[in-house]
């Protein structure tokens, strides 16, 4: 395949022009020539899945640097459908949010796009390559893009607080992400994915393995923002410009968990494959605290955007034990669940860009009853809100049944409890701002402590409008559609199921990197369960019931004991408590994350 | 948190981090003890294949020219999130009084310091385009070569004259050396798939090992690094140095 490269290219090259050139061109063509890159990205990258996905994936040899007696030299593209559906779901996404910005900013020039594209490139450099130190590379590239993003809207002071915590959060990890690296390329001497692999081969882990595989793990998660290194995130989302916000909750943060996977069952599936319990246990314990976490987070916000941010933070628990479970069938569950939470996510975001352009606040209370004058944004508000909490049979659904499925293979009946709450908390969340939109519930909220945050967001636009242009709508609305209908085409998620069979696969991987030798065993696909309908509509009526509990429970309080009401409020207060968006915070609890992860493997893995 | 807590808290997990990252490092071949195949490859390829005696610059910008291309984006994205972070807002100007932009603190250097700082531009440009071109040859190159050759106006910015340093490297020019540097570099990697089939794949005439003319693709990458280089740290430095000298007020 000649067009391997070009999604990392051509963005990149179109960046430079509109760079050199970004005091003549005038706004239109800034816009046409950024938005017709992602449209060509897309192209090309499903042209890529499309020759891979029929059980031909292949690796392009840069510079032609092919490996020799099967050693790598150069740096490989190692592309098969997982890698080159998730590059395709990225461009879809960032074309979705270009397209957005057309009416979204009055004031931006060419450096927004070209820092985009450059985004862009990046996101679909880290999906195809087959290379750990390029990896790295292109997640500093991400990284050096994402932290100007956020803070865009350098008049307020919360962008560029939250652009600090971003970037000093993602260097550590990324000092720990080189860190690993360098271990493993003391001990093998390289640094394809699939050459350091098969240099490990199935020798029982030792320390330097463990540490590296930690150090890795957990500079990714960093990025995925699983907790106790989450903090950033909320930060972050929060601040940056809706359309941006969009690709860090629908993309960039799923890039991180993705790279957990590859880098499991490209290097460390063989030397851990003794010890795959005790990895699944604590891959599963940070997953399963992120997810109640993100939950309880997420329905205690009222700034609309943090709120969100939670409810990502929530979903990545999801997507940890997912992949945690360390099963083709989990896998492939986050695969169809990212698909489908991504979609849903960004159109939210973008919904709250809708408010904030026209209402210039995103804070709930504040906007109580204004949904009336935007009826459709509320309704689109809602749709996304029935879909986070998985209900049936949007491509939500069919992600989580495949996740509950994996569960219960693998040994923990209860994991799918842990999906249900985190479906309920982050729907029921949007939920009940839908309500509140529409003027149900009480206007004034029972302790003003968060107003001031969400709006100072004010001063992204000047005034109030009377106007929302149809396009900012119209963008949700197919995204919401997508997030629906995807799981339903036919053939989309059995697809996706022998596409992770495939992806875990080590010995494969190995032998159709370094030899050309395609062959895999065969992958299975499953069926959808009476009891996943039960447990996502439970879920849906769950939400449903949270969001009822949220607009109109205030005077429940007064009925119910204190004792019991006491102690909920002092635990979601201390949870609050801590962030603080304090650097310093942050960085200490990165390291107690670091130190878990590194200490667990160190003494369980062994 | 508090002080304490974080304090404490830093304390208990800094210390199992080090605990677990000397374990890990235990596991490290002792120091020169080299295994590995790759480096005796790269060792044997050089000469014999790409006609360069360089390998550093050999693995940047041939063997692993695509980790180069991500790198020298990661300077040229880094440079525009500056410029996006310092721009002008509404209510902001720029100084118009010339002669205090020049009175910074170097104004009032000596003499000689003066003559000093004027006198090097020159050396600094010859070495610096020195360094970019015989990076396939010694060890040096576009990277290196760069920095050496942004590092030039600064002379005449130390001598106390910092518009003459803009007047010497004009903000446009500078800024055109970064995109175009990047774009060039962009385009010779997909160059080598319209001409040799492979991206990033070197099909310019070897030469003769250890001349000028010589690595194929090494000196070209070279060079448009160093644009990109140049431009794009003189882009950073006379914008942190426009928020210092220059740009006076606010909003509000």
């Amino acid at each position: 395949m000649h067009i391997a490269a070009l999604p990392v290219f051509i963005p990149l090259l179109a960046a430079a022009m509109l760079v050199a050139f970004r005091h003549w061109a005038p706004r239109v063509l800034n816009d046409a020539v950024a938005t017709g890159v992602g449209a060509a990205v897309v192209v090309l990258c499903a042209l890529l899945l499309a020759h891979t996905a029929h059980g031909r994936p292949f690796a392009y040899w840069m510079g032609g640097w092919r490996p020799s007696h099967s050693v790598a030299i150069g740096i490989s593209l190692s592309i098969d459908p997982i890698g080159a559906g998730l590059a395709t779901y990225m461009a879809v996404l960032v074309t979705a949010a270009l397209i957005y910005s057309w009416r979204y900013f009055d004031a931006v020039d060419g450096l927004y796009h070209a820092l985009m594209l450059v985004f862009l490139a990046a996101m679909a450099g880290f999906s195809l390559t087959g290379d750990l130190f390029n990896l790295a590379v292109f997640f500093e590239l991400m990284g050096a893009v994402a932290y100007a993003l956020t803070a865009y809207k350098i008049e307020e002071k919360g962008p560029i607080q939250g652009g600090i915590n971003f970037a000093i959060s993602n260097s550590v990890g990324a000092y720990a992400i080189f860190t690993g690296i360098a271990l493993l390329y003391a001990r093998t001497g390289a640094l394809n994915m699939a050459q350091i692999g098969a240099t490990l081969g199935h020798h029982h882990a030792d320390p330097l393995v463990l540490v590296a595989m930690s150090l890795l793990f957990i500079g990714f998660l960093t990025k995925a923002a699983a907790v106790p290194v989450h903090f950033w995130l909320a930060d972050a989302h929060a601040v940056a410009p809706a359309p941006v916000s969009v690709l860090f909750s629908g993309v960039m943060v799923e890039l991180g968990i993705y790279a957990v996977a590859r880098l499991y069952w490209t290097i460390f599936a063989g030397p851990l494959g003794p010890h795959v319990e005790e990895l699944r246990a604590i891959l599963i314990a940070f997953g399963t605290l992120t997810a109640l976490w993100g939950a309880v987070m997420c329905f205690s916000q009222r700034h609309l955007k943090r709120l969100l941010a939670f409810s990502t933070i929530s979903h990545v628990g999801m997507f940890v034990c997912g992949i945690g479970l360390l099963s083709a069938k989990g896998l492939a569950g986050v695969a169809v669940y990212v698909i489908g939470h991504g979609f849903t996510k960004a159109a939210l975001f973008m919904l709250s860009g809708v408010l904030l352009h026209r209402f210039r606040t995103i804070d709930e209370f504040d906007l109580h009853g204004k949904g009336r004058e935007l009826p459709w944004a509320v309704v689109l508000f809602a749709v996304g809100g029935l879909l986070l909490s998985a209900i049936p049979v949007a491509t939500l659904f069919f992600g989580k049944s495949l996740l509950d499925g994996a569960a219960l293979d693998g040994g923990y009946p209860w994991l799918p409890a842990i999906f249900v709450i985190s479906s309920m908390f982050t729907g029921g969340a949007v939920l009940r701002v839908s309500g509140r939109l529409l003027g149900w519930g009480p206007s004034q909220p029972a302790d003003e402590r968060q107003a001031a945050a969400a709006r100072e967001e004010e001063a992204e636009e000047e005034a109030p409008r009377e106007y929302t242009p149809p396009l900012m709508l119209l963008v949700p609305a197919v995204l919401l559609l997508g997030a629906i209908v995807i799981g339903l085409i036919p053939g989309a998620v059995p697809g996706i199921e022998i596409a992770a069979g495939h992806f875990h696969d080590h010995t494969a991987y190995i032998n159709w990197v370094l030899h050309g030798h395609v062959h895999f065993a065969p992958a299975s696909t499953s069926h959808v369960e009476g009891f996943d309908y039960a447990y996502a509509g439970g879920a849906t009526l769950g939400a449903i019931a949270l969001a009822a509990l949220g607009l109109f429970g205030r005077p429940l309080k007064r009925h119910l004991p204190h004792l019991l009401l006491q102690p909920v409020v002092v635990a979601v207060g201390g949870l609050r408590e801590l962030h603080s968006g304090h650097i310093g915070d942050y960085i200490a609890w990165w390291t107690a994350g670091a130190a878990a992860l590194g200490g667990a493997s160190l003494i369980f893995l062994r | 948190m508090s002080r304490r807590a974080r304090l404490a808290l830093f304390a208990l997990a800094g210390g199992g981090l080090a605990a677990v990252l000397v374990i890990g490092f235990t596991g490290l071949p002792d120091f020169g003890a080299y295994h590995g195949v790759y480096g005796r490859i790269i060792d044997g390829i050089g000469v014999t294949l790409r006609h360069g005696t360089d390998l550093i610059t050999l693995l940047n910008f041939d063997v692993r020219a695509f980790d180069t291309l991500g790198e020298e984006f990661i300077l040229f994205a880094s440079v525009l999130g500056i410029v996006l972070i310092l721009r002008q807002l509404r209510g902001e100007r720029q100084e118009p009084h010339k002669e205090e932009a020049e009175e910074h603190s170097f104004a009032r250097a000596s003499a000689a310091l003066r003559t000093l700082a004027l006198g090097l531009v020159p050396a600094i440009v010859a070495i610096g385009v020195y360094i970019v071109v015989h990076g396939q040859i010694t060890p040096g190159g576009g990277f290196q070569g760069g920095v050496i050759l942004a590092a030039a106006p600064l002379g005449a910015f130390l001598a106390g004259r910092y518009l003459s340093m803009k007047a010497i490297a004009p903000h446009l020019l500078i800024e055109w050396g970064d995109a175009i540097g990047a774009a060039g570099y962009a385009l010779l990697g997909l160059s080598g798939l319209v001409f040799a089939g492979i991206f990033l794949r070197n099909y310019i005439p070897l030469g003769t090992p250890g001349h000028l003319l010589s690595g194929g693709q090494l000196d070209v990458a070279s060079v448009f690094v160093g644009l990109e280089v140049s431009g794009a740290f003189l882009v950073a430095w006379t914008q942190f140095l426009d928020q210092a000298m220059l740009v006076r007020g606010g909003q509000q």
